[in-house]
């Protein structure tokens, strides 16, 4: 189907850390072949996804590339990517290659003017959403920049000139019935990993303390919130209905995940609207005392607010806040010290500096200190250990909740729960837990992402779900055995939260999805991603099966977590370090697998043998 | 006050142990009847636990203290995992303890050591009651138990690192490099209250063993903070003012450390104490003791050009008045064009005489790598000298050439090595958790301030430097001062990079030997084993841990190359530790001639640390092994080619005999060397495996085994290295009880693997059993004495092995979970190393030593 799935062992063997965008395009066997020929149209050397089509062409552009210096080569812009060849060189080095999604583009600005003079000083630059800018200088002469910044602009954001997202195209042009049953009937059909219904009654739901509710069916009641709910047995419809307005945009507490064990669960919400004069609302502190009351274990409930406890008390002069220890019973309240979306963005523009183009060996721990993020990963990280703490030692339920309880609080869900459930460390788990917490319960991915628009300072934008995936990631560097995936699967997540190739990130709310049809006319990047599973699975992981230890507790120190350089500096060459030990994993793997069907060849030839002995001698003792 | 400041003029001149008295359990007991502050009712049996001694040993002084936990994970966050019984347990511990703190009182104080534990508002255990000793080899800690479940947790099952002749609670006098004290606090109503506050008061002073009249004033705690990145702090009850000094516990302790930790002369060292025979058995590493040691090398190498002098064969340095002039090891090599009087004439410009000494010889044209000190600072001026030396070692390269690599100029001091190694123990021993987290908020940008990244980035950009050199057959020179410091960390660098023997257990034992001990790193003066009294200066500028910085580079080229090393980190770790072992001599010592003194004068009993069985028991001895190496077949072959060449001489002394009859006649060998070029002509050591490792600060991380092991805030139980360990030393001793169960025919005793594999069930009895048992416990479960409700398992994770759901706890082969990320290291919990471990150490370990084994005989599809 495309270049991904054909070049799989290739990229298994390889380095985790590569792109999965340009997979075909790192070969430089393929580069030579295709280098001398990239005049003709239709024999450019990526392969074209299906529906994806050219839209603009130039042979004399030159790429400024930041390591290797100014390339002379062809740029190709299709409908989903830009892609540039350098020319071939003549001293056998592979040519330079550039292949980036339009979706990952955030903006697009032309440089120089007629008037400027020096070499490569007129021409295009290109800020992308994945940690790199790149630089394309034109000759003045021919006008070949106006038609490329037009082409690029119209294709990266066709939401702000009144187009379609490249997976709509791409879906429809690989809607073949066959490949679709295929999908279905071979298990691999992204949109149906994820089943509400049956990953409650995974967790134990409905029961004689939770029930499940379809009040929500047609997003009548919270707009932001999943059609299905689980909330406790003692709170009628009508009382939902009423508590929903107490809190802000209606998210009320609903069930995110529950201890089958011991009955202790985690919620969600959004903040409640106390306000300046410090309002109570008597149906959203029964309400609570429900949650508390379903958990048998503790007659104490905990809410987390992801807040520091300084912004929790400027939001009540919004008219929100949090709630008071002495209006809700036998509630306590913490503060975890994340800071907001802003914050976020800023850190990882640091990042950003610090990685990108260059970095500086001896002056690297200070600048990435500097940007704080290791410092918000930690907070993060520290938060969900202390939410897996008090559900798995104390056994007391808890209440997540930030502003909105769209961001924050779907990062500390989310994590808390992969930190207690090993289902969610497998492929499958970690594919629904993303689905039901990040996608289901209405983080807006098109908001923070900025899918096909050109708003490129909006201040909604926010890499929270990045965040979210740095810290899983975080996890498994501490527990290399506990994950099914590796660091590519987590890699691949993020390329395409940018690509537009597939629906899984589009739209803000699961009614929106709803609403666009997306299921039908796009297709999953779980379908993607399950349909050649080798690539992203870890060879460590089958250790873990061994009855190892089920909650994980990662240490939030910043002594503990690292730069995850995979990602965020894997642009530059000089910076990608080879992995070892991979390789040797999968040789004892395969050694110790060999050897066991042998033995058990073995073993079977010599019970034959002895089962036939005892026959022989059965016969020939007619006593018995 | 009284009793302590009475003897102390005398003890300062003579410094015997004689002199100090340990308390009598009588007069504790005493105490603690009549004093209004309630000791633990535990107190009068502290005479009981006493610490274990070795012969030679004795008891200086040992009071009643409390030992504080390091800092812990938040919250009592560790302390319980997720299986049934053990969160049960400490759901229990956390009510019970709930009270009793946070209420500053004296009485408050009593009802926490009731037995003899006190805890923290989050469960977790705060400090420990029970006697301190100061012996004249260690600070021992003996924890006196509230039951005897204390008793039995150090049982055979515990998988954890154990020292014979070490508790886990003590640390020898040499480890200890500052002592603080803490005084007592105006309004601190308890010890433990005003070493709490201790952090952050000032009133924290640091002992200066010099001047012991600055003990004044009550001790109430003491914080100790050892080379080796332990940080102990201990607690002292106040006593009431009424009685005498000498119940001033803190006061007893700290002056008998500070007298006997900081030994004025080496002869005053434990080592000259532990009078217990030596029975070698040692094999496989070369001591460089003798000069046939030399002479082997120089024919593993190839290097004709050389030759061995022994100092007791040179009669110029039989001459007293002569000898006295030279600081030369006993055996070195030297040019062979080189008449050795030239020689030790030309070695007299150098600092401590050294002139040029060949270490290694690399390749087919055995380009050597050449140690050389730099010229006296009297003879600066005139480098006709240092010329000339060159000019020598020149003449000994095949194609003439020579790179001289100045390290003055690249590396940092000792005193720069000095300063970074304390700035970065600063990081890895905080007094508070508070004080934790204001490090870890600036943690990189501290780190990186230390400098130590900096410098074994440095280390390791030389060395690369050097070994690139050697490549491409060009004779490397290393010039440093005096030649025994950074000299040493290079050398020793290049050759692990170039050289797969030294990257066997045997061959970086004997690598040590052959550039540190016998090339004489001044490990006294540097590990700070004397302590230098005339000032402070004096003593800073001598100590330095450059075998530490060398240790770390080998740990970063482990962590770049984990497939290239027979050792694994817990093996370095344990060498750091080893360094402050009196007992064993191979790193006590500045020289080979202050050695041989020391077995003259002082009868000490020589023991070499390699012999690891003196230390350590069978299983410890197993993580030295690093489970993913690789012992490819051509190194196999070579190695095997150089022990046959060792033991017989081999095929090479025939080949030579005839090849090297040219030289023979014109140089005439001088009968106190050995030509090498009589017995060999060719190199054997193997030219394809050699090492690139990237140098850059990024690609570096640091040791957390070895800095971090003692802060169990760190550890991240049941994740990290020895996780992925085990899981191949699994794989390991699965294929050879497969490949065990092929050889002999019988299917009896395969691995749990295997049946999960096959998808079958153990047939076995024993799982029956243990499946019996299950059964019988399961039934019913309180916790707080409210029944547990039990679901039966929803059909855990759709279509997934039951291994995969939430219910699966007890069952399961085996659980090789809790384990600390420190491992062998790091505190060890109840019940997380089992025995089934020990199988598969030992299965896994059979196949990693046995040099033919079936992972190198068959191939690996």
């Amino acid at each position: 189907m495309d270049a991904t799935s054909s070049s799989a062992d290739k990229l298994a063997s390889k380095t985790a850390s590569s792109n999965s965008l340009d997979s075909s395009s790192k070969s430089s066997s393929l580069g030579s072949k295709h280098g001398a020929e990239n005049g003709q149209q239709r024999d450019t050397p990526f392969v074209y996804l299906d529906g994806e089509e050219d839209q603009d062409q130039k042979n004399d552009v030159t790429y400024v590339c930041p390591y290797r210096g100014p390339v002379f080569g062809a740029l190709t812009i299709t409908n989903y990517r830009l892609y540039f060849r350098s020319l071939p060189l003549r001293d056998q080095e592979p040519p330079v290659v550039v292949d980036v999604p339009l979706g990952v583009i955030a903006r697009v600005e032309k440089i120089g003017g007629a008037t400027s003079r020096g070499e490569n000083s007129y021409g295009i630059e290109i800020f992308c959403k994945d940690m790199r800018n790149l630089r394309f200088a034109h000759k003045q002469q021919n006008h070949s920049r106006r038609t490329v910044f037009e082409k690029l602009q119209a294709n990266a954001f066709p939401l702000s000139y009144s187009g379609k997202l490249f997976a709509f195209a791409h879906a429809a042009a690989a809607a073949q019935p066959s490949t679709a049953n295929a999908a279905v009937s071979a298990g691999w059909d992204g949109w149906a990993v994820y089943e509400p219904l049956a990953e409650l009654r995974r967790l134990g739901v409905p029961n004689d303390m939770w029930r499940v509710t379809k009040i929500n069916e047609f997003y009548g009641i919270c707009d932001s919130y999943p059609a299905v709910w689980a909330v406790p047995k003692a709170a009628s419809d009508d009382f939902l209905r009423r508590v929903a307005q107490f809190r802000s945009r209606c998210r009320l507490p609903v069930l995110s995940w529950m201890n089958p064990r011991t009955q202790a669960t985690i919620t969600r919400c959004s903040q409640p609207l106390v306000g300046v004069s410090g309002k109570r609302n008597a149906d959203d502190e029964t309400y609570l005392s429900y949650i508390m009351e379903a958990n048998a274990q503790s007659d104490k409930l905990t809410i987390m607010d992801a807040r520091p406890s300084a912004n929790a008390i400027a939001n009540k002069a919004k008219g929100g806040g949090y709630e008071s220890e002495d209006a809700y019973k036998n509630v306590e309240i913490n503060f975890l010290d994340i800071h907001n979306i802003h914050v976020m963005r800023e850190s990882l523009r640091k990042v950003k500096e610090a990685c990108y183009p260059t970095t500086d060996d001896s002056k690297w721990q200070t600048a990435i200190d500097s940007t704080l993020w290791l410092k918000h990963i930690r907070c993060v990280l520290a938060g969900a250990v202390r939410i897996v703490d008090k559900v798995e030692t104390m056994s007391t339920s808890v209440v997540v909740h930030c502003s909105d309880g769209w961001d924050r609080t779907a990062q500390l869900t989310a994590l808390s729960m992969l930190l207690l459930d090993p289902h969610y460390r497998t492929v499958r788990g970690f594919e629904v837990l993303i689905e039901k917490e990040w996608l289901s319960f209405g983080h807006k991915f098109q908001q923070r992402i900025g899918h096909g628009d050109n708003k490129h300072s909006d201040a909604d934008r926010s890499p929270v779900f990045l965040q979210f995936i740095d810290s899983v990631w975080q996890v498994s560097q501490q527990f290399t055995n506990a994950f099914e995936f590796n660091e590519h699967f987590l890699i691949t997540i993020v390329d395409h939260l940018y690509s537009c190739r597939f629906g899984t990130f589009l739209c803000n709310t699961e009614a929106e999805r709803v609403a666009e049809d997306l299921k039908h006319k796009t297709i999953s990047l779980w379908t993607h991603i399950n349909s050649s599973l080798d690539q992203y699975l870890n060879p460590l992981f089958p250790s873990f099966t061994h009855g190892a230890e089920l909650v994980l507790r990662p240490i939030a120190s910043v002594r503990a977590v690292r730069l995850w350089r995979g990602l965020y500096c894997r642009w530059n060459p000089g910076l990608c370090t080879p992995q070892h030990g991979c390789q040797r994993t999968r040789e004892l793997l395969s050694k110790q697998d060999l050897l066991f069907k042998h033995v058990n060849e073995l073993r079977l030839k010599l019970n034959n043998r002895s089962n036939n002995m005892q026959t022989t001698t059965r016969l020939a003792s007619p006593m018995h | 006050m009284a009793t302590g400041s009475n003897d102390m003029p005398d003890h300062r001149k003579r410094n015997t142990f004689t002199s100090y008295v340990a308390p009598m359990a009588g007069d504790v007991r005493a105490t603690a009847d009549t004093n209004e502050w309630c000791l633990p009712s535990d107190l009068r049996d502290v005479h009981l636990a006493t610490p274990r001694m070795l012969s030679g040993e004795q008891i200086v002084a040992s009071a009643p203290a409390y030992m504080y936990s390091p800092i812990a994970p938040m919250e009592g966050s560790g302390n319980s995992n997720s299986s049934n019984s053990s969160s049960s347990t400490s759901n229990s511990i956390n009510t019970s303890i709930g009270n009793g703190n946070g209420n500053g009182n004296n009485s408050s104080s009593s009802s926490g050591g009731a037995n003899g534990q006190r805890y923290s508002r989050g469960g977790h255990k705060e400090a420990t009651f029970g006697l301190l000793s100061v012996t004249n080899f260690k600070l021992a800690f003996v924890p006196l138990h509230g039951g005897q479940s204390a008793q039995s947790a150090p049982l055979a099952s515990d998988l954890y690192q154990g020292n014979n002749f070490l508790g886990r609670n003590e640390v020898t006098l040499n480890n200890i490099d500052q002592i603080y004290t803490i005084a007592e606090q105006g309004r601190a109503a308890s010890a433990l209250q005003a070493a709490r506050m201790a952090g952050t008061s000032s009133r924290r002073k640091k002992l200066e063993p010099a001047k012991q009249h600055n003990l004044n004033g009550r001790i109430v705690a003491l914080h100790i903070i050892c080379k080796n990145f332990r940080l102990l702090k201990f607690a002292f009850q106040q006593q009431d003012s009424k009685l005498s000094g000498a119940s001033d516990y803190g006061k007893l302790i700290a002056s008998a450390l500070a007298r006997f930790a900081y030994p004025m002369r080496h002869d005053l060292s434990f080592a000259y104490s532990y009078q217990e025979p030596y029975y070698s058995t040692l094999v496989g590493v070369s001591m460089y003791a003798s000069k046939n040691d030399w002479a082997r090398e120089l024919i593993r190498c190839g290097a004709t050009e050389w030759q061995v002098v022994s100092a007791s064969s040179v009669p110029l340095l039989q001459n007293r008045l002569h000898a006295s002039k030279y600081t030369l090891p006993p055996h070195f090599v030297i040019p062979k064009c080189c008449e050795v009087d030239r020689f030790l004439q030309l070695s007299l410009a150098f600092c401590d005489s050294r002139a040029a000494f060949w270490v290694y010889s690399y390749g087919s044209s055995a380009a050597s790598l050449v140690r050389l000190a730099e010229l006296q600072p009297s003879s600066q001026q005139d480098t006709k000298l240092e010329n000339i030396m060159l000019e020598l070692v020149r003449k000994c390269d095949e194609r003439k050439q020579l790179k001289l690599i100045q390290l003055t100029d690249q590396l940092p001091s000792t005193q720069d090595v000095q300063r970074a190694y304390h700035k970065l123990r600063r990081l890895c021993t905080p007094e508070t958790p508070e004080k934790f987290m204001l490090q870890d908020d600036k943690y990189l940008a501290l780190l990186e301030k230390t400098n130590w990244l900096l410098y074994v980035s440095l280390c390791l950009r030389q060395a690369s430097e050097a070994a690139a050199t050697l490549r491409a057959s060009v004779t490397c020179v290393l010039q440093e001062s005096n030649g025994r410091d950074l000299c040493c960390v290079i050398s020793s660098l290049t050759q692990l990079l170039l050289d797969p023997h030294f990257r066997t257990i045997d061959g970086f034992q004997s690598l040590v030997q052959k550039e540190w001990v016998a090339l004489e790193h001044p490990f006294q003066r540097r590990l700070g084993h004397v302590y230098v009294s005339n000032s402070e200066q004096a003593a800073d500028s001598e100590q330095s841990p450059i075998f530490l910085l060398y240790l770390d580079c080998v740990w970063q080229l482990l962590q770049q190359f984990p497939d290239e090393f027979e050792f694994s980190q817990t093996y370095l770790t344990t060498l750091w530790d080893a360094c402050f072992m009196p007992i064993f001599d191979t790193f006590q010592f500045d020289s080979q001639a202050q050695r041989a003194r020391a077995v003259s004068e002082g009868r000490l009993v020589l023991r070499p640390v390699w012999d690891w069985g003196e230390q350590f028991s069978e299983k410890d001895k197993m993580f030295f092994t690093n489970p993913l190496y690789q012992r490819q077949r051509g190194d196999l072959a070579a190695s095997q080619n150089y022990r046959r060449s060792l033991a017989v001489g081999g095929q090479h002394k025939l080949l030579s005999t005839t090849g090297a009859g040219g030289p023979l006649a014109t140089s005439s060998p001088s009968r106190y060397t050995i030509n090498p070029q009589l017995f060999a002509t060719q190199s054997t050591v193997p030219q394809d495996r050699y090492l690139q490792p990237s140098h850059r600060i990024l690609d570096l991380s640091v040791w957390d085994q070895c800095y971090y092991r003692w802060l169990p805030v760190l550890d991240i139980r049941g994740g990290g290295q020895p996780q992925v360990d085990l899981f191949y030393r699994l794989m390991l001793s699965n294929i050879a009880k497969a490949q065990r169960c092929i050889d002999l025919q019988s299917f009896e005793d395969l691995p749990d693997a295997f049946y999960e594999a096959m998808g079958e069930q153990r047939p076995s009895q024993q799982s029956l059993r243990d499946q019996d048992q299950r059964q019988q416990e399961e039934p019913v479960e309180y916790v707080d004495g409210v029944e547990r409700r039990r679901k039966t398992d929803p059909s855990a994770g759709g279509g997934a092995s039951t291994a995969n759901g939430l219910n699966v706890v007890n069952g399961g082969p085996m659980q090789l979970s809790t384990l600390s990320s420190f491992f062998p290291f790091g505190s060890p919990i109840a019940g997380d190393a089992p025995h089934e471990l020990y199988d598969i150490l030992s299965g896994s370990t059979e196949l990693l030593l046995d040099t033919s084994s079936i992972l190198d005989k068959s191939s690996i599809v």
